[in-house]
């Protein structure tokens, strides 16, 4: 028997493990996938972004997605959209092909109900702890991760306990100084984006090498703040850690009201194996957290673990916003400069974070990058010219156009994805996977508000590539979710009624079962979430370790 | 994922418009030789040489397409999707193989025009083309790097000492 058993080994699962295996804690962790380490990784573009090498495959494993369509929700297999929901799952989780764009939340993300009022259709409500709780735990990050960077000033800045990012920023491409140029005309503040990616070494991590292949790719210096990197590696020489890899959890048992072992398949010999631990936790990514959850079925929990107030996959998240570009090209800026490859863009607009438009609204923020160098997906976007399928010469100097003589600057809208009754994760027993489990079904309604906020924000992006006198600008908002940035469907609150886990994110229901992942989140502020994971599991691994003798030792 | 840029789910939505989706998922399909054939001569057509570009035969377009297709991630509605339209294009211009170059593009046209079918067919090709143009060439493709010097690409590093993401 362990003294505990967490499934997953992303961000919420890694910061958890880290206390705990310090304190000296007996800990096994389950993954999916198997054990990439830096010398497996590599920059090729057909294995990491062109084929599920590092998510299951559809035969094994897929999710239903629920759209609306004339006031219906369909339901469509990710097996015929081939379109997966799954996000690297090896060690390390996704957080291995992360860009590692890391925002803090601010103070006032914590309490959206409390400062910004209700809105129609959504289920708005204040966390249970406050930024001043979480603080050091962003701080913790910075170090023990890694994040580089440079603290801009601005009017949103959330408070500091510490002057300036523990590493300094990372390089930057000549095209920053445009931004910077541009937003000093517009009045604008240009933020200077902190990154989880080291400017510097790290005991046996090395610094970024700048290899222009960053976002969807596994870091091959250990520069990239993964989960595996930053803090599993680590601690592999320690006996008190195993890491079981291609182990798929398929239920957790209960007995007398607790979680008493985890029933999971090895997924090369397909033979069933069970796990024994004091305690749990659940840290698989949002959407698969509350699908475990809801397929650990018992006497006692008819529909699901700790789900008797039916709340587990309700009020899940994704990130509201969207995309926009502009292309540059000599025109601009001189062409060695603009083709300069590897380093960074690193900025990003924070002014309109919160922003009054007949009233405070709650806004969000853009970051700026330029478009991933992957020479085969710009490739193929240039076949059709509109709805004309294109080849030949005609095909062949668009091509040439795109890759040789211009640059794309991107950027992404960030702003929140309010929680609604319409966005959920669910189970049908008529959708299994091949281990006779069902899959998770994920039902996807998005809040018309999220789309206005998008919108304010991409404008406010455009002109500052206006001024850039960029060429061909658009950008899209769109209820589409980004599969990869997912959150809640297990909230954390005071309310067992309302919520899935206690402000310890230990199920109510349940005592010696914890989820870790992004799933407790009840709102996820207008950033990507990785560092708020990473925080809030750090934050629970500090509250286990003080209480482990208490109740589980 | 796959592409775990944020925003796949926009970007892709050209190919998803493929169709491809809807293709019954069964047991493995094998191309025959004949229908290489066939996909060659399509991706010489789709791919021809340039003032700079390297053809699709010069580049390893098919040897490509062949070593993929048999390898495990290639999706089997995608192998048999490669198949029907291959075949649907003999089937309707059985002698395109004897055809000059000239004349193969314009019953591939032709073939493109007539029917949704044809369209989507044929931009999958060229899809698996493109793949094969700019992919390490330890996939067959890429040929010397001629599609990466053509565009003045520069390899990103570490390149693959193995396919697919096996471990080294």
């Amino acid at each position: 028997m362990y003294d505990v058993c967490i499934v997953g080994t992303g961000a919420g699962a890694s910061g958890v493990a880290y206390k705990l295996v310090e304190a000296g804690i007996d800990v096994v962790m389950i993954e999916r996938g198997g054990f990439y380490q830096e010398k497996d990784f590599s920059k090729d573009e057909i294995a990491y972004c062109k084929r599920e090498i590092v998510t299951p495959p559809f035969k094994e494993s897929y999710h239903t997605i629920e759209d609306l369509e004339d006031g219906k929700w369909v339901k469509t297999s990710t097996r015929e959209t081939e379109s997966t929901y799954f996000n690297g799952n090896i060690v390390g989780g996704s957080s291995n092909f992360m860009s590692g764009y890391f925002h803090r939340m601010k103070p006032k993300d914590f309490r959206l109900l409390s400062e910004f009022g209700e809105i129609k259709g959504a289920n708005v409500v204040d966390w249970v702890v406050d930024y001043k709780e979480f603080e050091p735990y962003f701080e913790e990050v910075e170090r023990l991760v890694g994040v580089s960077g440079e603290v801009t000033p601005y009017k949103y800045h959330e408070p500091r306990s510490t002057k300036e990012f523990p590493y300094p920023r990372l390089d930057e491409h000549p095209i920053s100084a445009k931004i910077d140029e541009a937003c000093k005309k517009l009045n604008f503040v240009a933020y200077k984006t902190p990154r989880a990616i080291l400017s510097q070494p790290k005991g046996k991590r090395h610094n970024c090498y700048y290899s222009n292949y960053c976002g969807s790719y596994g870091c091959s210096s250990g520069a990239k703040g993964s989960a595996r990197a930053s803090l599993l590696q680590p601690l592999l020489h320690k006996k008190n850690l195993t890491i079981i890899t291609h182990a798929f959890v398929k239920q957790l048992a209960e007995k007398n009201g607790k979680v008493s072992e985890a029933v999971y398949v090895d997924t090369k010999t397909k033979k069933e194996h069970r796990i024994k631990a004091k305690l749990f936790i659940v840290a698989c990514q949002a959407v698969e957290s509350s699908r475990l959850l809801l397929n650990s079925k018992s006497k006692k929990f008819p529909n699901g673990l700790a789900n008797n107030s039916n709340q587990v996959g309700k009020n899940l998240l994704f990130s509201a916003g969207g995309i926009g570009h502009g292309q540059f090209d000599t025109t601009n800026m001189n062409f060695k400069e603009l083709m300069e490859e590897g380093t960074f863009v690193n900025r990003s607009l924070c002014d309109w974070y919160f922003y009054d438009d007949n009233g405070i609204k709650k806004g969000g923020i853009v970051d700026f990058l330029f478009e991933h160098a992957n020479p085969i997906s710009k490739a193929i976007k240039q076949r059709f010219d509109g709805s004309k399928l294109l080849w030949g010469k005609e095909l062949q100097d668009r091509i040439y156009h795109k890759i040789a003589k211009t640059k794309q600057l991107n950027f992404e809208v960030f702003n929140d994805w309010l929680p609604t009754d319409n966005c959920f994760v669910s189970v049908d027993e008529k959708y299994k996977d091949a281990y006779r489990m069902p899959v998770a079904n994920i039902r996807i309604g998005a809040h018309k508000h999220d789309l206005e906020v998008g919108r304010f924000l991409a404008k406010k992006a455009e002109k500052v590539l206006k001024t850039m006198g960029a060429k061909n600008i658009t950008s899209s908002i769109s209820s589409a979710p980004p599969p990869n940035l997912q959150a809640g469907g297990c909230r954390f609150g005071n309310d067992p009624k309302t919520s899935v886990l206690n402000k310890h994110c230990q199920a109510h229901e349940v005592s010696n079962l914890f989820v870790t992942d992004g799933s407790f989140m009840p709102t996820g502020g207008s950033v990507t979430y990785t560092w708020t994971i990473y925080a809030n599991s750090f934050r629970v691994g500090d509250y286990i370790v003080a209480n482990w003798d208490k109740y589980w030792g | 994922m796959k592409n775990i840029t944020r925003r796949v789910f926009i970007a892709s939505s050209v190919l998803a418009g493929t169709g491809l989706a809807l293709l019954p998922q069964g047991k493995k399909t094998h191309i025959k030789l004949e229908l290489f054939k066939t996909l060659e001569a399509v991706q010489e057509v789709v791919f021809p040489k340039g003032l700079k570009a390297p053809s699709a035969s010069e580049f390893g377009a098919t040897a490509y397409l062949a070593n993929v297709s048999s390898h495990s991630s290639f999706l089997e509605s995608d192998l048999k999707f490669l198949k029907r339209g291959a075949e649907e294009l003999m089937d309707t211009y059985n002698n395109f193989l004897t055809l000059s170059s000239k004349e193969q593009e314009k019953k591939l046209r032709e073939f493109v025009n007539s029917s949704r079918l044809g369209e989507n067919w044929v931009a999958f090709v060229l899809y698996f083309t493109i793949e094969g143009l700019l992919a390490d060439p330890i996939y067959g493709g890429n040929k010397n790097e001629s599609g990466w010097k053509w565009l003045g690409h520069h390899a990103g590093q570490p390149r693959p000492q193995k396919p697919f993401g096996e471990l080294v």
